[in-house]
Formats: structure tokens, sequence, C-alpha cells
């Protein structure tokens, strides 16, 4: 959120048929500021105008709407603009960039009002953890029971962090067998792998429940650092309550 | 067929439509890997997702023609990884490959267990 009082207004100047990774110039700009939660932009088209390369584009001459000037302009904190700077040097190509000092005497207001979390303090475990990913088929059973269900069930019930289930669209595994998804088969059996983190101790807990019931497939531990784990809790009371 | 300990995991990433002498790519690099007797390999389709030619792929319910992101991981022990990928070189030439250490716990697989 802005503050009144000093500040930077950044101003570039593109072509509207610049583009950028395959998307026009100032959309790549405009999208890149608002995930980088620049608090407003705006783009402006102008209806005549000419480059460094003097080439003289206007809208009143069908063959040279081509590319007209536009303009992205937002006003941030110096250090805001500092961080975002390298970027959009970058985006810009061939364009301009500019930056005034400028004032802010009345700062805009978000129409609602954002959600409090305070008091509900998310869980976080952040740091080095194992990602174990399990490869199995899809019509492996486990007591009747479709195998990757059922691990997903001990999961919960052993309280991992979490797992996914992806299936895939053909493969093959230790039995040589080629699983594959033909769309003219009833009877599917797709690779299916299940991917889990959380730490070492707690997987390696679960190793013996996970032998005795995978009988045939491939496990792998490999290292990750978890960046993010969250949970919200005040999200959770309310379907809570909705349910009841 | 055994497999324990340190390995390397290899993923493929490029689009489902991509093709390799007529047939698609990634059943080419399955059979590839099945020649070469790795130990296994498995290809996941993507369902949205973006790549080095930064081109939005995506999977349409109302298309037939869709080409949506696929990948396809493969791990063994690295002289067999290093045998595959000479060949991934060739085939693959829009995408990406990827290494990555593993450590397999468990490897196993059993006799008629899943005769049908």
């Amino acid at each position: 959120m802005l503050e009144t009082g000093p500040a930077k207004k950044v101003t570039i100047y593109v072509g509207q048929d610049h583009q950028y990774h395959g998307d026009a110039v100032y959309a790549a700009i405009l999208s890149f500021l608002f995930y980088h939660k620049v608090s407003g932009a705006s783009a402006t088209r102008g209806v005549a105008g000419f480059d460094a390369d003097h080439h003289m584009q206007t809208d009143r001459i069908l063959v040279l709407t081509a590319n007209l000037p536009m303009k992205v302009e937002f006003i941030e904190t110096p250090e805001k603009v500092a961080e975002l700077l390298p970027k959009l040097y970058e985006m810009a190509g061939t364009g301009l960039i500019e930056i005034q000092d400028t004032t802010i005497v009345k700062s805009s207001e978000t129409t609602k009002q954002a959600a409090s979390h305070e008091g509900m303090p998310p869980l976080k475990r952040q740091g080095k953890a194992k990602l174990m990913r399990i490869f199995i088929g899809e019509n492996d059973k486990w007591h009747d029971k479709p195998l990757h269900k059922a691990l997903i069930e001990s999961m919960r019930a052993s309280e991992i962090a979490g797992v996914t289930v992806y299936q895939g669209i053909l493969g093959y595994g230790a039995n040589r067998r080629i699983h594959k998804d033909t769309a003219l088969h009833l009877s599917h059996d797709r690779p299916m792998m299940l991917s889990v983190v959380d730490t070492e101790e707690r997987l390696r807990a679960f190793l013996p429940v996970l032998d005795d019931m995978v009988q045939q497939g491939l496990v792998v531990f490999s290292d990750v650092d978890v960046i993010k784990y969250t949970h919200n809790y005040q999200e959770a009371e309310r379907r809570k309550v909705v349910r009841s | 067929m055994k497999l324990e300990g340190k390995a390397k995991m290899l993923r493929i990433y490029f689009g489902e439509d991509d093709k390799w002498e007529d047939k698609p790519l990634y059943r080419a690099i399955v059979e590839k890997c099945r020649e070469l007797d790795l130990a296994g390999a498995t290809v996941f389709r993507g369902i949205e997702g973006y790549g080095a030619s930064t081109l939005i792929r995506r999977t349409h319910h109302l298309s037939f023609s869709h080409d949506a992101p696929v990948m396809v991981s493969v791990i063994d022990a690295d002289d067999k990884i290093q045998k595959l990928l000479p060949f991934l070189d060739k085939m693959v030439d829009e995408g990406m490959i990827a290494m990555s250490e593993v450590e397999v716990i468990k490897y196993v697989h059993q006799e008629g267990a899943r005769s049908q």
C-alpha cells in the first residue's frame, strides 16, 4: 500500500506492436507489474507519434496504424522501482523508460478491506525435506482397494504432510509391461505416480507400511527445500461452519 | 534387474504433438528406453504450461488438436542414463532435459503378480 509523500513515477514508452516473448510488450509489462504487486499501473495508447527510428505512426491513415505509441505508467516507492527496473529494462527492448520524482498527495484506497489474518498463524515448515516418489500401476490393488487410494489413506493416517497422485499416459517399469492409455480400451492400466513431501524421519518411519503395501513398483527419494507450506485456518474454520 | 542406492532421474519436457520418425516423440522415447534396457519410464501429460518457445500450451476440451505439455520421467543408474543421453540429444529438438539425484528405496516386481 502506497503512503502519501515522495515517490517515483515510471513511464515506459513502447510501440503497440512490440513483442516480448510472444506477447505485446505493454501487456507483458502490465502483467509483470501486476504480479509484482505494484499498487497500480495503466497503459495508454497515443493517437500519433514517432519513435527513435523516425517512423511516423498515426491512426488517421489506416496503413500506418500498425504500431501506435503506447505508454505504461506506474507510481511506486523508490525501493520498489529499483527492484523492478532491471527486468523492465530488459522488457522494454527498444523503448524508452523515464523516472520522475513525484509526491503522493492522496493515496488510492482498496475497495474491499483485506481480510485480517492476525491471530491465525499459518503452519509453516521451512528447510530441508525429502520428496518421495512412488511409481505403481493404476490396477495395483491392496486388500481389494486401488493401491493409490490405500496409500493416500495410510499416509493421511500417518500424518504425512501431503501427497499428490499423478496419472501417466504411457510407461513401463520393473515388470517390463507397457502401461498404456489407449482411447479404445475399457481396461486401463495406466502408470501412476504419488509424490510425497515431508521430513526424512517422517518418511523413513512410514517405509515399513509402504513396504508391505507396494508389492511391485519403484520408490525413490530426493532432496528438496521447502519454500512454503501453509494452511489457511480461517478458511478451514469457515468451511467447517458451512458444513455443520 | 536390480536398482538400489544412488541413481539419477531424468525428466524430459516437450509437447504432446512433437514427433520422431512419424511417431509421437514420447512413445519413441519410451521405446528407446526399453531398447536400452533402462529400469523404467513414465510419461505424464500436463494441463497447461509454457517452455523454451514461451508459447502457452493448453489442452482444449473441444478441440482434437491439442499440444499439451508432456513430461517423461526416467530413473536408473548413472551409467545407464548416460547411454540414453546421446539419443535424447538427437530426438528432442525443442524442449528441456533435466537430471537430478535420487535415492532408490525400493524397486520390485513380482513374477506373474499382474497376469491378466
